[in-house]
């Protein structure tokens, strides 16, 4: 197909005889990439390892193997660490180039198996008793930092999802105390709280200038957990009223966001949540009127929604940061 | 022959060879300016996630407007909805044509898509109720199979001729299973030559210039093709196939296809390779996965657990030592990334960002009431 664009190129004028050749040569010479396949084999390679290590140590858990195991695995993240600990860049609070294309992935791997090896250890001997907040809490300070240090998103994910359960934890000793629905309802309250917090990180990034490119990272994970929460507290809470408001000023802050940052992701979610939520409270609280009703609020607000999504680009700031 | 602009086509075309060669220090800034100057498509194509979102709304917008075409009608008999559904699919199609692409010139914005499928289905819904009540697979299947061959040749749409190509295929062999002394024998080879056939047509159809608004669609083909050559002859499929259908323990020939089945992978590995064709080198690599299931599930080597962290090693040290390898000499391949990914990277690239954020948490999740399946899904590998 490129012989027949570069022709008609060069009838255009647009570009000169010598660019033709030029490009022809280029393609005719072009190297054979193979970034992806070995990329997917590394990450593969990754996920096997943890899981089949993972799995090995319950099956073995009684029986003599299990220390030798136990050691070959920690043996295995700690020379990942010290990998990565070897190779590390400079710290800088930009974003900064992983040293080798491996590098990435042993990182990863060091981390996953630090989790299998510390998730033994509390199941084995309860090296922190009843204390189980702090059997979150320690890796989630270990992703953290090494998020922050080494510059890898991956781990910062690791590290926000730990946030979560420690989170989670922490708050579930009084459920013992407690009903059931009191149970789930800090779990919603939690899921809001975790957003506000998440969401507020990368407005402090980026008064600082500290890891900017880490915002999209922890919005991510902001807007579906504070969504969901919101959503789960309208209807399996059953308390619109205390949890509309909340999922409005959500939507409000995500769309704001994405309207100032030129974010279609975060425009289309926050979108779609706001939707679910807004036809819920409106099927819930209207209820005694004709089926013909919902079928035309359905076509007049989805081609209400269509029109604005289809004039996204006059609503979104093009001269975003 | 195509709904949308040829013109606009082509300058898609152009600005995405431009763009590439201007990223490559081929051409300068200013020339890729005037070739953007140049080559205006002049079409509405948003986003990806605006598309999504644009699709999800679409979709609920039109079933609300058929219940309410339902509603309105009043119809109490089958026939009176079948003839519902063709109108409704009629209109659709129309506002599609004159309204979406020709005045709105809408390309792949979710709306398009998502008219295209539901006014198919709407068309095939309505044709469906209309046949006679004893109607076989092998007539919905022959009434189905034009409309999807003309969508897809019309709308240039990936998804209809992916339903295209199984279908076709579901036809061959249902016409096959018509008489069953014949189809034991011969369906693993009529699936093999099925496939050499749309591969064939697939590779002279992307090389051929006239047809270069079906590349993408093309190239559709060909990954399917490849993949069904590998799945109609590969020892388990065979073997469950002849089972399921036949009730022998044993296919025939048994050795030639568990030659087949650790042949061909490797076939398309040195393939791939050797003529830079990245879809057959991709797909090799799972065919490699797919042969390694095969063997194990007919020989119990090793246990799970244990085979996982042999071939996890095994993997990592052989993506390690290639890239070493490839970084260290330069020549025909190389392990810096290229600029055009295949359907397959893209698929891949989504997949592996919503792996990562799945990674399960290191605790009994309480928070997997919330509702989400994306987040905190109680550890896949049971930690605590």
């Amino acid at each position: 197909m490129h012989p027949h664009f570069l022709r008609l190129l060069l009838q255009l004028e647009l570009i000169t005889p010598d660019d033709a050749t030029r490009i022809e040569r280029f393609e005719s010479a072009r190297p054979f990439s193979l970034h992806w396949e070995l990329k997917t084999l590394l990450y593969l390679g990754v996920l096997l390892l943890n899981l089949g290590l993972g799995y090995l140590i319950y099956q073995n858990i009684d029986s003599v193997g299990h220390a030798a195991l136990i050691a070959l695995i920690g043996a295995v993240s700690a020379t990942c660490f010290w990998y990565a600990y070897r190779r590390r860049q400079p710290f800088s609070p930009g974003e900064t180039e992983s040293p080798t294309p491996y590098y990435d992935y042993v990182l990863l791997l060091g981390c996953l198996l630090f989790l299998v090896m510390e998730g033994y250890w509390q199941y084995q001997y309860q090296i922190f008793g009843t204390r189980y907040g702090l059997a979150t809490f320690i890796p989630m300070v270990l992703f953290f930092g090494l998020a922050y240090r080494l510059d890898n998103r991956g781990v910062l994910s690791l590290g926000i999802t730990a946030l979560a359960s420690w989170l989670g934890i922490a708050v579930t000793p009084q459920d013992l105390l407690a009903h059931n629905d009191f149970n789930s309802e800090t779990i919603v309250n939690t899921g809001i709280l975790l957003c506000v917090l998440l969401s507020a990180v990368p407005f402090l990034s980026e008064l600082r200038d500290f890891k900017k490119h880490f915002s999209i990272t922890y919005l991510n994970f902001g807007v579906h957990i504070g969504m969901i929460a919101c959503l789960s507290g309208m209807m399996a809470l059953d308390r619109p009223l205390l949890y509309f408001p909340m999922l409005c000023v959500a939507v409000g802050f995500f769309i704001w966001y994405a309207r100032t940052r030129a974010s279609l992701y975060f425009l289309t979610v926050a979108v779609l949540y706001g939707y679910i939520g807004f036809t819920y409270m409106l099927l819930n609280y209207v209820t005694d009127m004709d089926f013909m009703f919902y079928l035309l609020y359905f076509i007049l607000s989805c081609a209400g929604v269509i029109v604005f999504l289809l004039n996204y680009k006059r609503f979104i700031k093009t001269d975003a940061p | 022959m195509i709904a949308y602009d040829r013109a606009g086509l082509d300058a898609l075309l152009i600005r995405d060879a431009a763009q590439e060669w201007c990223r490559q220090g081929l051409l300068s800034e200013e020339q890729w300016l005037a070739v953007q100057a140049q080559h205006k498509s002049g079409f509405y194509s948003p986003n990806v996630f605006v598309r999504i979102g644009l699709a999800i709304f679409t979709l609920v917008l039109l079933s609300a407007a058929l219940g309410l075409g339902a509603l309105i009608s009043d119809l109490n008999s089958e026939t009176g909805f079948a003839l519902l559904c063709l109108f409704f699919g009629l209109v659709l199609f129309l506002m599609l044509e004159l309204w979406i692409i020709g005045s709105a010139r809408h390309y792949g914005s979710g709306v398009d898509d998502m008219l295209l499928y539901f006014g198919t289905s709407l068309l095939l819904g309505g044709l469906y109720m209309l046949m006679p009540s004893g109607s076989q697979p092998l007539d919905y299947a022959c009434v189905t199979l034009p409309f999807l061959v003309v969508g897809s040749i019309r709308y240039l749409d990936r998804l209809m001729t992916a339903a295209a190509f199984g279908y076709a295929l579901m036809i061959l062999m249902l016409l096959l299973m018509k008489s069953p002394q014949l189809a034991l024998f011969a369906m693993p080879f009529a699936g093999m030559l099925f496939a050499g056939g749309v591969y064939f047509l697939a590779r002279h159809g992307q090389s051929r210039y006239a047809w270069r608004h079906w590349h993408s669609a093309l190239a559709v083909l060909e990954l399917l093709a490849i993949v069904l050559f590998y799945v109609s002859g590969n020892y388990w499929v065979v073997q469950q196939a002849g089972y399921g259908w036949f009730q022998i323990e044993q296919p025939p020939i048994a050795w030639f296809f568990w030659i087949f089945t650790f042949a061909v992978p490797l076939a398309y590995l040195y393939f791939g390779l050797r003529r830079k064709d990245r879809l057959m080198l991709d797909v090799g690599l799972g065919c490699v996965a797919v042969a390694v299931f095969t063997y194990r599930a007919y020989f119990h080597v090793m246990p799970l657990a244990w085979a996982a962290v042999l071939g996890g090693a095994v993997l990592f040290a052989v993506a390690y030592f290639s890239i070493r390898h490839l970084r260290k000499t330069k020549g025909v391949y190389t392990y810096d990334a290229d600029a055009d990914k295949t359907l397959l990277q893209e698929i891949e690239q989504q997949l592996i960002a919503q792996h990562l954020a799945q990674q399960p948490a290191p605790a009994p999740n309480k928070d997997a009431s919330l509702g989400g399946g994306q987040f905190g899904g109680g550890g896949a590998d049971g930690q605590f």
